[in-house]
């Protein structure tokens, strides 16, 4: 018996393509950008640099684990180890040609991630795991071709703005402008994801322009971008599921 | 019944969103047409406070929401503009706004749109704020829940009013 193959999603456009690219754990992912361990944590919020992590029980070195052949089946994540608390990081797409959107985002998290917990609405995604685990996969999602300056950025509340114009400066609309674009064409974060001033900017580098984006886009869009019905695999496979929805519920049998 | 909407309309859509400096800039140009009776600015609200969250409550430092001074008249923007909506006395004056927006807007394109776009009569809560005596020039420019008034700007006169007093 040979070994299964995933396929991670249907479509020959760029936009599956690249859609399959970032569900892959096997494909690595091309860093566009560093960001250091003090900016990533400045930008959550969730502890002060330099401060301990605090937990919510002892190491599980330290606790009576009871005898369960599951728990010696699965190895614990670091932040689960040491017993960290749960936290969260949470981003925003914009339509307009974000390289990540959230449905594409959980995916990709769920099949490069251990021990998560996300959460998917329309125009936002939270990701919810082990502090130390959390700072660890946010370097992977800011680093990475996952981010763009301008049109994704990290809000924990007030997060509306991605199915919105974007501002004359090509940022994507944010009421509590945590990251400004500077006139060296830098963008920087004033606030945490939270929305808390900062005690100093944290950069995380330049928007990318439109060509790249459009060439690394995980959303189909007509106007801007690689219209769905280009696709017409995608198309045929939206439709089997629309169809197969539609006849027979949560138990779809084809005869 | 009021006749406030009996008068020509047209709406300025940016394919971007204005920053209070160059919404400055566009409405400038824009009130020294003649025939412009009201201008109603739309967009996507910019809080004084952090409205959710942990943060909650605390003052947002932003440089969206800024007070602005078009023709000497002070304006306290607290949105970041979005449409632009113009009644006007003539049809004709589309034509003039719609040659200051080619030539304003080089960087991103914009359209000017004809049509009805304030509201076309009193509603029930224009009717419990403002009463059946209503002054027209507010109905259908000012949200009828806030307690601001509208900006009263004179292009070519002298300076009338500071923020939103009439």
């Amino acid at each position: 018996m040979t070994a299964r193959t995933p396929q991670y999603g249907p479509g020959t456009s760029v936009v599956a393509i690249n859609r399959r690219k970032q569900m892959d754990p096997g494909h690595k992912l091309t860093v566009m950008r560093n960001i250091t361990d003090e900016d990533i944590v400045l930008v959550l919020g969730h502890r002060a640099p330099g401060a301990s992590f605090k937990t919510m029980h002892p190491p599980i070195t330290e606790q009576q684990e009871p005898e369960c052949p599951m728990r010696k089946l699965v190895v614990p994540t670091d932040g689960a180890k040491h017993g960290d608390r749960v936290r969260y990081v949470q981003f925003a797409d914009s339509m307009f040609n974000a390289p990540c959107q959230p449905y594409q985002r959980t995916y990709a998290e769920m099949y490069r991630f251990r021990g998560i917990d996300p959460g998917t609405l329309s125009g936002r995604q939270i990701v919810e795991c082990r502090e130390r685990d959390l700072e660890q996969y946010c370097r992977l999602l800011i680093e990475t071709e996952m981010f763009d300056p301008a049109l994704v950025s990290l809000r924990g509340a007030t997060v509306h703005g991605h199915s919105l114009r974007l501002s004359e400066d090509g940022m994507q609309f944010d009421a509590l402008q945590r990251c400004v674009l500077g006139k060296d064409g830098m963008v920087r974060y004033v606030k945490d994801q939270i929305g808390l001033p900062l005690n100093r900017m944290v950069e995380v580098g330049k928007p990318l322009d439109h060509p790249w984006l459009k060439e690394h886009a995980t959303i189909f869009h007509s106007l801007v971008g690689t219209p769905l019905r280009d696709d017409r695999e995608y198309v045929e496979y939206l439709q089997r599921i629309h169809t197969l929805r539609t006849r027979y519920g949560f138990m779809p049998r084809e005869a | 019944m009021n006749t406030i909407t009996s008068y020509p309309q047209c709406r300025i859509v940016p394919m971007r969103l204005l920053g209070p400096d160059t919404t400055k800039r566009l409405l400038d140009r824009i009130v020294t047409v003649p025939g412009i009776r009201r201008i109603l600015l739309n967009g996507q609200n910019i809080p004084l406070l952090v409205p959710y969250g942990p943060a909650r409550g605390t003052l947002n430092t932003t440089n969206l929401r800024k007070t602005i001074e078009i023709s000497g008249n002070t304006v306290d923007l607290h949105v970041q503009v979005g449409t632009i909506t113009l009644e006007i006395e003539d049809p004709s004056v589309v034509g003039r706004v719609r040659a200051i927006c080619d030539d304003f807007f080089v960087d991103f394109s914009c359209y000017v749109q004809e049509g009805r776009f304030m509201k076309t009569q009193p509603s029930l809560v224009d009717y419990a704020k403002y009463g059946p005596q209503a002054d027209s020039s507010v109905i259908g420019l000012v949200d009828p829940r806030r307690k601001e008034k509208p900006a009263f700007i004179r292009p070519l006169g002298d300076r009338v009013c500071g923020g939103f007093e009439l």
